[in-house]
């Protein structure tokens, strides 16, 4: 499974890196404007990423921006919703309104930080990615 | 339990509307419990209810929740479409609280921070099973009809989840203070070097000073004010401690664990840079209006776009494009903290001693003083005064209304447990009490609500016999009265049997030598069962017969200030009757001298003042006295005497006779003098000083001395 990280946080991103892993082949960025830019660039050499792990907060782009730019990418190639990426947006802001939000923006799993990660494997199961 | 929901997160929410729902649900329920079946808008928004839950739930990942709600929305589903008859209402009636009680208890866990680890297998099959019964039993009647009707064909939604953040129970929190040696060199570094080192361990770090990277004056903050950490991290303190290490230049390390909260304060001593909320952005925030940071924050919908990190500056705050959203402050109501309300009445108090020490100021008493001006003035401060306190006993009145919910299942789940069919009436339930209150009646109620359904209503058969209609009634009446609330208990079974109270009192050795049974009172009587240990039951029963409720019912309702009083007609039913002081705190007293002390007494239980002479004073063989004024025969309390006072006035004719009225019950008072008439503030008498009958609290006067506030049902009894 090709997976794309985006956070901008080191420790996080080392954790992150760390955990996902386990899963596959971890791709990892530094803000929202590269995520999309890889993205783009993985489905034009026609291997895309599975699963997109997006942090919210983060410099020149944020998270939302970069979940519309993915799926307008995938919009646009006319990729069907089954075929779609998984996108997960792992971030401290835990509020209703942005989740919400991130899930009318097309986010399949929200997770709050610190990540539980047995109910992240659990989602994983659910989405048949594992 | 608004309270409770005063952040806006996923859980919080889910929680708050899904108690919301259910609460409805067994509103509804309980309503419709003796009817054939449940009404068309019952069952619509049963099944909208249990929709919503599961859909919320599956989000959520409660896995068990989903399932035991997507089962009974099925068969609200099939009533729904198929309306099929003969359905046993009241087996349905159940499994719909059985659920709600279910995800009810995963909510509380979920609430508590536990995970929501039950069940609901056993349930699910349960209800699958009836739901085949009742889908069986009509397949007959109706087979015009097309075999099931289609699910209505809902587009699957997109599957997404919500996973909430790990419960922090195994986080810890630490302010982290170190202090380097005195004249270290790049003392900055070394503190770098140390954050650095705690980074692996670290779920969040925060540091001040900020920048210690680049900005040499940090290093001169540090060794003048210390290095100051906020750690949140799994690791314990000796493992902390073991990272930091101590060298030749870290002088001193002082770790403290503290709560959540306080570690979302952020650094409170030293400069505001740093916060950890992201509050301090807002100012720097080029694109917003700056009209939008004035008002409250509540409904700014958030973009994509808000939350692009601004800055990346060595040593400054990340900057949001946005300011993240506050806590909404709901324009009608606000949740507050109770022991904020309590400083507030606390507050009231001081300031109505306050007052009175002011307006009764012996400086005043200078004669000849016009004090025109000033009394209107004092007036009008008295007048504010008395208003803000009744604003602040208002703002804590809550209504009974939940508490005699609670009632209303109750009498449901005994009564079906007993066999015993029984209407719950409510009346009054709008009444609102203090807080206080609320929590303390609340195990009395029950008590006594479970007493009647156990012990006052009869069983069927006995109802019949009697030529009683077979269902009986439990009454909850709540009603306000001369500053009191009488909340009353009241059932048409069985009443109590003066005899055999009687017997057992005698038995017991309870009663008063050389009073006759005859001249008890019904109600004297009855408040034997008060006493601990008091029961006529030859059996005990799971929910009441060992004798240790009432007399815990007692003392709770005493403890706030209330009397109980029991009415019973034997045969025809019972009536317990609580009356409960509205406030505790500030009431209208008479002030009085006996000798050298003065005592207060709530205005409310004085009827008259009155000069007796000797010849209306009567003595008894036992040694009391009594008073005949107008025929009739008072028992008299000289406070002198009874409190052991020096110099008090011993001949009635130089004091003053107060009668009083305590609920029927009629005594007189002899004190000194009078003083007059005064609001006051109720003290509680402090630890430290053994409890003694017939006084119930202090307070300060005016003029800065202290009086002691006389409990007129602990007089009565004397």
């Amino acid at each position: 499974m090709r997976i794309l990280l985006a956070e901008d946080d080191f420790v996080t991103r080392k954790f992150m890196t760390n955990f996902l892993s386990k899963y596959g082949e971890c791709d990892v960025t530094v803000d929202g404007m590269e995520a999309v830019d890889a993205f783009m660039m993985a489905l034009e050499e026609g291997d895309p990423y599975d699963l997109v792990c997006l942090d919210i907060m983060m410099p020149v782009m944020d998270g939302y921006q970069a979940l519309v730019g993915i799926r307008n990418l995938e919009k646009e190639r006319n990729i069907p919703a089954e075929k779609a990426a998984k996108v997960i947006m792992a971030t401290a802001l835990n509020e209703e309104k942005n989740v919400k939000m991130a899930f009318d923006l097309g986010c399949t799993v929200y997770s709050g930080k610190p990540i539980d990660q047995d109910r992240f494997e659990q989602a994983m199961k659910k989405l048949g990615l594992i | 339990m608004a309270e409770e929901f005063n952040t806006e997160s996923m859980l919080d929410m889910y929680l708050f509307e899904n108690t919301q729902l259910l609460e409805r649900l067994q509103e509804i329920v309980l309503e419709q419990k003796d009817e054939e079946c449940f009404d068309e808008d019952s069952i619509n928004e049963i099944f909208r209810s249990m929709h919503t839950i599961k859909g919320s739930s599956g989000i959520m990942m409660f896995d068990e929740i989903t399932t035991v709600s997507h089962k009974l929305e099925d068969v609200f589903f099939y009533l729904r479409e198929s309306h099929p008859d003969n359905v046993p209402h009241i087996t349905l009636v159940e499994y719909v609280l059985e659920v709600s009680d279910f995800i009810m208890g995963e909510m509380d866990k979920l609430q508590n921070g536990e995970s929501a680890d039950g069940s609901s297998a056993d349930l699910v099959a349960r209800i699958d099973d009836f739901l085949k019964s009742i889908k069986g039993e009509d397949k007959g009647s109706k087979g015009k009809k097309k075999e099931e009707p289609a699910k209505a064909p809902e587009a699957a939604p997109p599957m997404q989840f919500y996973i909430a953040p790990m419960a922090t129970a195994a986080s810890h929190f630490y302010k982290i203070y170190i202090t380097f040696t005195p004249g270290t060199d790049l003392v900055n570094v070394h503190a770098y070097k140390i954050v650095f080192g705690l980074k692996d361990i670290a779920e969040d770090l925060l540091h001040y000073p900020e920048d210690i990277i680049s900005d040499e004056s940090s290093a001169q903050e540090i060794l003048d004010n210390g290095f100051k950490m906020l750690l949140q991290s799994q690791s314990s303190e000796e493992e902390i401690r073991k990272l930091i290490g101590i060298g030749y230049d870290v002088q001193k390390v002082d770790i403290y664990e503290c709560t959540a909260a306080e570690y979302q304060q952020g650094f409170d001593s030293v400069g505001s840079e740093i916060r950890i909320d992201l509050e301090s952005s807002v100012e720097e925030i080029q694109a917003k209006a700056k009209e939008a940071e004035k008002v409250k924050e509540e409904a700014k919908p958030i973009a994509p776009g808000d939350f692009v990190i601004q800055t990346k500056e060595p040593g400054k705050v990340k900057k949001l494009a946005k300011d993240k959203p506050k806590k909404a402050e709901k324009t009608s109501y606000i949740s507050v903290d109770v022991a904020k309300m309590d400083m507030l009445m606390d507050l009231i108090g001081e300031l109505v001693i306050s007052e009175s020490v002011v307006l009764q100021n012996p400086d005043l008493k200078v004669p000849g003083l016009k004090l025109d001006n000033f009394n209107k003035a004092a007036q009008q401060m008295s007048k504010i005064s008395t208003d803000l306190q009744n604003v602040i006993m208002a703002m804590r009145m809550v209504p009974l209304t939940n508490t005699f919910q609670k009632m209303n299942r109750i009498v449901f789940d005994v009564s079906r447990k007993l066999g015993k069919d029984i209407d719950f009436e409510m009346i009054g339930d709008t009444t609102e009490v203090d807080k206080n209150i609320i929590e303390h009646i609340s195990d009395p109620l029950m008590h006594m609500v479970r007493n009647a359904v156990d012990h006052g209503i009869e069983s069927k058969e006995d109802r019949v016999k009697a030529g009683k209609p077979e269902r009986g009634k439990v009454t909850l009446s709540a009603k306000t009265e001369s500053g009191k609330v009488w909340i009353v208990v009241t059932d048409n079974g069985a009443g109590l049997n003066r005899e055999k109270i009687m017997a057992k009192a005698r038995r017991q050795g309870l009663l008063e030598p050389g009073k006759m049974e005859s001249s008890y009172t019904d109600k004297e009587v009855f408040q034997f069962i008060t006493l601990p240990g008091f029961s006529t039951n030859e059996k005990v029963t799971e929910y009441s017969g060992r004798g240790v409720g009432m007399d815990v019912v007692m003392q709770n309702i005493q403890s706030i200030g209330g009397t109980l009083e029991i009415e019973s007609t034997y045969g025809q039913g019972s009536s317990m009757i609580m009356k409960i002081p509205l406030t505790l705190a500030i009431i209208d007293g008479i002030v009085m001298e006996v000798g050298s002390s003065t005592f207060v007494i709530e205005t409310g239980v004085v009827k008259e003042f009155i000069r007796v002479s000797k010849s209306m004073m009567l003595q008894e063989p036992n040694g009391s006295e009594c008073v005949m004024i107008r025929g009739e025969c008072y028992p008299v309390l000289r406070l002198g005497e009874w409190y052991n006072l020096k110099e008090y006035r011993k001949d009635v004719e130089e004091g003053m006779m107060l009668i009083l009225d305590i609920d029927g019950r009629k005594m007189c008072l002899f004190v000194d003098h009078l003083v007059g008439k005064q609001e006051i503030v109720v003290k509680p008498i402090p630890n430290y000083i053994k409890k003694v009958k017939g006084m119930s609290g202090c307070t300060q006067l005016g003029d800065g001395s202290i009086a002691l506030i006389l409990d007129p049902a602990g007089l009565v009894d004397l």
